[in-house]
């Protein structure tokens, strides 16, 4: 019940515990069910020990079944990001933490979203996912269009407990106008279940939780309460059949459609039962706040999506790591001013760095999450290898706002084929969608145009040479 | 051929309060040979069986002849007719007419015929006999039944909406809906119960981003500014954390932050912590401004007041050149000028031990188990002793009144079975612990909370085949179940509970005196809060955006005082039983300042809502004059003749008019952007034919209502074209704007109040109001009449009505073949 807790400092965890905590020596169930936390340690460091031994019983083979997006806001700096060769071998400086997990990855230069112009942040955002035109208008007739990550809730978001999972970073539902006369929604929200339906998303790692796993606790704690769930739904049946002889013919048939709704609900709970069952997940330990430091909290909500996918909640996650136009900065880089002004370099070499440190930054709370996925068994692979994560950015250079030559990596897929450690490069633009529609085919989509795409990326997937 | 459609369009209706007689059979005679006479001299012309004008077929149908009233379709025909005449709008005005006397004689016979009619073919509309509760009854009824608020849209969704309210279609129970139910009774037992658990709460309260936080919002301490109050029942006693996050533009700054702010948190108005924030030394890296505004705080399990407001500054608008906009939330268009609560997180409890924090564990902890309003009510009695035998019997005693309670009903032992046999798994054995008896009671009451005979209202069917014409009274627990869900949305007390068991409520005077009591109890604010609010749309006001480049002062406190002062108008009438009449035409209305502000009302500071006497000239009352439905009447970008004309016909005259057909595109925007007036433009419904049938009837009326824009405010002009409010009414009446518009609803009171009455009657019983009740929606109003329409004679005429307290046998409904129904 109870958990104890040596010290909490909570002015300042971040300080007190590093993101790459000894695990040993970390007490597990630092953030059970709000006792006494008031810091949110990212969930995995802390549940290594068991997750990887005690509880690495590996599920059934899985398919390439997951797709995930990662967003960031702004561009990049070409020259400290595109690999000069074909190969990863030589990462630039930005690309450059991937190296441990490069051969899962794939970065593609060249990509273009013609859709996004005339140039603007709240297009690069809206565009991303959707390669669609958004109505300029800063009212509430705003159009953008279904954006990929709905498209495949569409397809299979059905067989999971959550269709879809929305994140992001900020904790923002700005109205009105945003961006050269674009309504605010086209630069909050990354994915659209319509063209008039934007998704929000949920930047506070407990509500996320609870989203995903209710209120958490330890495996056998959540049976019970799944138990406890499903006694309740019981005496539900005993007691609408008892009523059923007092009810007139009309109403009986209405009593048999309500049984049938408890038994559909009881097989939704056995479902859950037997998720659990297959796909064990560690102590669930609610986080209670938003961690002070940005690094902290990415990782944190990275691991809230490892932990959604290994206890199969959801297969579709999209997670914006910033917004467009942010002024976030960066110290603990060495990036203490704002992040938007810096982007509009002018090619000022000592910008030009900044940005270049920022997307290195980014990334590398990326690559951490890759690799965990990397180092948790499933099947007859990896985590990663049964997902795909596309990563990157609508803007291309952003001092000019364009939308050519966009920052993109892939990631994992091996099950689908997919061969990382390469350079796909475009010389002439070639459109986004085209990636986005290799990717839905990819995960069971099957669509034959998407957008303005005018073929697939097969490469991607193609053994080199063969 | 127009015309005619144009009736059928609109019926504005007329009631003439004639002296009531009973009917008798040369009454009726003379009454038959009186609407001949009329139908033969001004209605053949078009509707004869050869032509039937619009379907209308009058001389087929003899009214001295056969069975006719045994057949639907005549009755429902002559009721229309009826309403035709009686509204004055056939035979149509460009027609050969009756004078008034001849009117008024048909009229007044018409009306002896059917209600004749009516009174030997009993036959009521069916209310159905297994009914859902709403949502908003589900809350209401947890409320009574355990002495616990909750917010039910935490965990339930909303009801889908039909005939204008939420409680028509409750019929089903999706597996979704299910399985909600499941959480909230569990989340619900548990608040209720109090008891101790290892489980911590969390609670998240993020504000309205269009709301504007620079001045003193309603609800808060004077002296602060912007922020929020939340009402929150706590489970349990012990350590909160509550974090604090401020309103960040789109770039992650935060809004308005360009001095030092002082945030205060109160719990039940006492301040517990003052948190002072500054702009960053920079003046650019917001980053960490609010990451630390967290707060532990101890607090005792029940109800509580946990603001979070901004201490105000004086007067703090910069010097701008422009008039500053009442709306102040983004900052390209309207900035805020001081910082803004984003969100407000509450965490815990947290143990002694993780609290670690000086300020907590100088406090002593609260004793336990702690005293709640929900635990006062809940545990009545203590189980004498730790013995399993006391414990049941204790439990026993808690449960059986609320199974009643929640039941609406006496109760059996069966009935009771479940919630004990929930209660004796969590005996682990003797002796029995004080936490063993409390987790038991918790894990009954969640089990009388998912209880199908909690969950629905069920009545028993009238299995009676063969007796046509036949009615009867429903069971003094039904009416009883009737009138709670009618004026409080919930479940019968143990008063009116007890008066049922007793076969009391067939008594008409106990019935009057009980709806008495319950009107001028605070739970019949549901009638404000839950019938008014669906009956004028007020619900729509929350998905209301009017466009922000042309009403950039709209926010959300606009939208909470539309909603504010429409609520207080007929809080009024229920509250000072006026005459429902107050509705439509007042000289004072409630205003605060904000609202105040929008409508030009000078003399009104501060942000509560007050009674406001007006000038003549004030141009602002009654309800139409009300922004609440001015706006939700509106579109984005202007006002909307028709769609205000619509509401007018559907809501206060009762004469809706058909849907438009399928395919009619609407007008292209730009009202005054062209040569020709939007009224010029709006003129083009009528050129057409087609259009024209109905669209002569309904825009007249929105159009006496265009002196006020899209978001209620009065004007003279739109763009550069005048305003032009005068048209001809549907019966006729030439009218040049509100004032006039307003004069003749009220100098045909039947019109309003028999909508009323059909509007209330829909609600009250949770079903459609049709031709079978023409009768007695009648006579309540005529009733009424005799005390100028006092809105509780309303209310005493429908709970007294036949169609309240009788059902007729339904078909499709045979006795159960079942008998040992327990």
């Amino acid at each position: 019940m109870m958990n104890k807790k040596p010290h909490s400092s909570d002015s300042c965890p971040s300080n007190s515990f590093g993101r790459f905590v000894a695990k040993s020596s970390l007490p597990r169930r630092t953030m059970l069910q709000g006792m006494g936390a008031a810091i949110a340690l990212p969930l995995l460091d802390a549940m290594v020990p068991s997750l990887t031994a005690a509880e690495a019983t590996p599920a059934a083979a899985a398919n390439l079944r997951r797709i995930g997006y990662v967003y960031i806001p702004m561009g990049f700096n070409p020259a400290e990001w595109t690999p000069k060769s074909e190969t990863l071998d030589d990462l630039p400086s930005s690309l450059a933490p991937l190296g441990a997990v490069k051969d899962k990855v794939t970065v593609v230069s060249g990509m273009d979203l013609q859709n996004a112009y005339p140039g603007s942040h709240a297009t690069s955002n809206s565009a991303f996912l959707s390669a669609a035109k958004a109505k300029l208008t800063e009212s509430s007739d705003y159009y953008s269009g279904t954006t990929v990550d709905q498209i495949a809730a569409k397809q299979f978001g059905h067989q999971t407990q959550l269709p879809s999972l929305e994140l992001s970073m900020d904790l923002l539902s700005t109205v009105g106008q945003c961006d050269n006369g674009y309504a605010c929604v086209y630069q909050n929200n990354l994915s659209w279940s319509s063209p008039t339906t934007p998704l929000p998303a949920e930047a506070h790692p407990r509500l996320i939780f609870e989203q995903l796993f209710g209120e958490g606790g330890t495996p056998s704690q959540r049976e019970a309460a799944l138990r406890r769930r499903a006694s309740l739904l019981d005496s539900v049946t005993q007691e609408i059949k008892r009523l059923k002889n007092r009810l007139g013919a009309d109403d009986r048939n209405k009593i048999d459609d309500y049984i049938e709704s408890i038994r559909e609900v009881e097989r939704r709970i056995d479902h859950a039962e037997s998720t659990a069952k297959d796909n064990p997940l560690p102590d669930l330990d609610r986080p209670v706040g938003v961690p002070v430091a940005y690094s902290d909290h990415v990782e944190l909500m990275f691991d809230l999506q490892l932990l959604a996918f290994r206890g199969d909640i959801t297969r579709i996650v999209t997670f914006q790591l910033a917004r467009e136009s942010s002024t976030r900065t960066y110290p603990e880089i060495g990036v203490p001013e704002p992040h938007h002004p810096v982007t509009h370099h002018g090619n000022n070499p000592e910008k030009l760095a900044k940005v270049a440190k920022i997307n290195q930054y980014h990334v590398s709370l990326f690559a951490d999450f890759l690799r965990k996925m990397q180092d948790t068994p499933e099947g007859d692979g990896t985590l990663l290898d049964h997902s795909l994560y596309m990563y990157g950015s609508g803007m291309g250079n952003p001092d000019t706002h364009d939308h050519a030559n966009l920052p993109i990596v892939v990631a994992g897929g091996a099950a689908g084929n997919m061969r990382g450690g390469r350079h796909i490069r475009y010389d002439k633009p070639e459109p986004l969608a085209n990636l986005h529609l290799t990717l839905l085919n990819k995960v069971g989509v099957p669509l034959e145009t998407f957008s303005d795409s005018t073929g697939t990326v097969d490469e991607l997937f193609d053994p080199v040479g063969v | 051929m127009m015309q005619s459609v144009a009736t059928r369009c609109v019926l504005a209706g007329l009631f003439l309060a004639i002296a009531r007689s009973p009917a008798t059979a040369v009454d009726a005679s003379a009454a038959i040979e009186t609407v001949e006479t009329f139908v033969s001299d001004y209605c053949l012309d078009c509707h004869n069986a050869g032509e039937a004008i619009q379907d209308v077929d009058l001389e087929s149908v003899l009214l001295r002849e056969g069975d006719w009233a045994r057949d639907e379709d005549a009755r429902r025909s002559w009721e229309l007719t009826w309403k035709r005449i009686a509204s004055r709008q056939m035979p149509p005005a460009d027609a050969y007419r009756p004078d008034e006397q001849e009117y008024r004689a048909a009229v007044a016979a018409l009306e002896t015929v059917l209600d004749d009619v009516a009174d030997k073919h009993k036959d009521i509309p069916a209310v159905d006999t297994l009914r859902r509760l709403t949502r908003t009854e589900y809350q209401n009824s947890i409320r009574d039944l355990l002495g616990v608020q909750v917010d039910a849209s935490e965990w339930i969704p909303r009801d889908e909406s039909s005939d204008g309210f939420d409680n028509i279609t409750v019929g089903e129970l999706s597996p979704a809906l299910l399985s909600r139910y499941l959480t909230a009774a569990e989340k619900i037992s548990r608040i209720a119960v109090g008891r101790k658990t290892d489980t911590a709460m969390g609670l998240n309260v993020r504000l309205p981003a269009d709301l504007t936080q620079e001045n003193h919002l309603p609800g808060l301490p004077l002296g602060t500014r912007g922020g929020t109050n939340i009402r929150h029942t706590f489970a349990q006693s012990g350590v909160y954390e509550l974090a604090v996050r401020l309103t960040r533009y789109r770039d992650e700054m935060v809004e308005g932050l360009y001095r030092p702010h002082d945030l205060d948190v109160l719990v039940d108005l006492e301040r517990r912590h003052r948190f002072h924030i500054e702009p960053p030394e920079n003046g650019k890296d917001f980053t960490h401004v609010d990451t630390n505004l967290k707060i532990r705080l101890p607090i005792e399990a029940g109800p509580h007041d946990i603001a979070v407001t901004f201490v105000d500054q004086g007067e703090s608008l910069m010097e701008i050149k422009r008039q500053p906009f009442d709306a102040a939330y983004n900052r390209h268009r309207h900035p805020r000028q001081q910082p803004a609560l984003f969100e407000v997180s509450i965490v815990g409890p947290l143990s002694a031990e993780d609290s670690g924090d000086a300020r907590a564990s100088d406090r002593p902890a609260a004793p336990l188990p702690t005293d709640t309003p929900s635990r006062r009510h809940i545990f009545t009695v203590w189980p004498d002793d730790d013995s399993i035998a006391a414990q049941l019997v204790a439990a026993e005693t808690i449960l059986r009144p609320i199974v009643r309670h929640a039941f609406r009903r006496e109760v059996t032992d069966a009935d009771l079975e479940t919630p004990l046999s929930f209660f004796r798994e969590s005996l682990v054995g003797e002796p029995a612990s004080r936490e063993q008896f409390e987790a038991g009671i918790e894990r009954a009451i969640a089990s009388i909370l998912v209880n199908p005979n909690f969950l629905f209202r069920i009545e028993t069917p009238f299995a009676g085949v063969d007796t046509p014409g036949q009615r009867r009274a429903i069971s003094d627990s039904e009416l009883a179940g009737r009138m709670a869900a009618f004026l409080w949305s919930s479940c019968p007390d143990t008063e009116l509970l007890d008066l049922a068991v007793r076969d009391r409520l067939n008594d008409p005077t106990v019935v009057r005196e009980q709806v008495a009591r319950m009107l001028a109890d605070p739970r019949s604010e549901s009638l404000v809060t839950n019938f008014a609010a669906q009956w004028l749309y007020l619900r729509n006001l929350d998905s209301v955006t009017p466009d922000l480049r042309r009403f950039p002062d709209f926010d959300e406190n606009l939208r909470r005082a539309f909603r504010g002062e429409t609520e207080a108008l007929f809080r009024h009438v229920l509250r000072t039983d006026a005459s429902v009449l107050g509705l439509l035409r007042s000289d004072f209305t409630y205003l605060n300042e904000r609202l105040a502000k929008h409508y030009g009302v000078p003399g009104v500071v501060g942000s509560h809502f007050r009674r406001v006497d007006l000038a003549a000239d004030a141009r602002r009352g009654g309800l139409l004059r009300h922004g609440s439905i001015l706006t939700v009447t509106s579109y984005a970008t202007r006002t909307s003749p028709t769609i205000r004309g619509n509401w007018v016909l559907e809501n206060i005259v009762g004469t809706p008019p058909p849907p438009p057909p399928p395919d009619v595109p609407t007008l292209t925007e730009k009202s005054a952007a062209v040569a020709t007036t939007f009224k010029e433009r709006l003129a083009q419904h009528r050129d057409n034919a087609a259009c024209a049938s109905c669209h002569a009837l309904i825009d007249p009326v929105g159009f006496a209502l265009d002196n006020f824009d899209a978001v209620g405010r009065w004007r003279a002009y739109d763009g550069e074209v005048p305003i032009d409010a005068s048209g001809t009414l549907p019966d006729g009446t030439e009218v040049a704007g509100i004032d006039d518009l307003e004069s003749s609803l009220v100098a045909r009171p039947e019109m309003f109040v028999g909508r009323l009455v059909e509007k209330l009657m829909t609600f009250g019983l949770g079903r459609t109001v049709d031709h079978r009740d023409a009768a007695a929606v009648r006579k309540i109003v005529a009733d009424a009449a005799k005390t100028d329409y006092r809105f509780s004679q309303l209310i005493q005429g429908i709970v007294a009505s036949e169609p309240f307290r009788y059902r007729t046998p339904s078909p499709s409904q045979p006795p159960s073949p079942s008998t040992d129904s327990q």
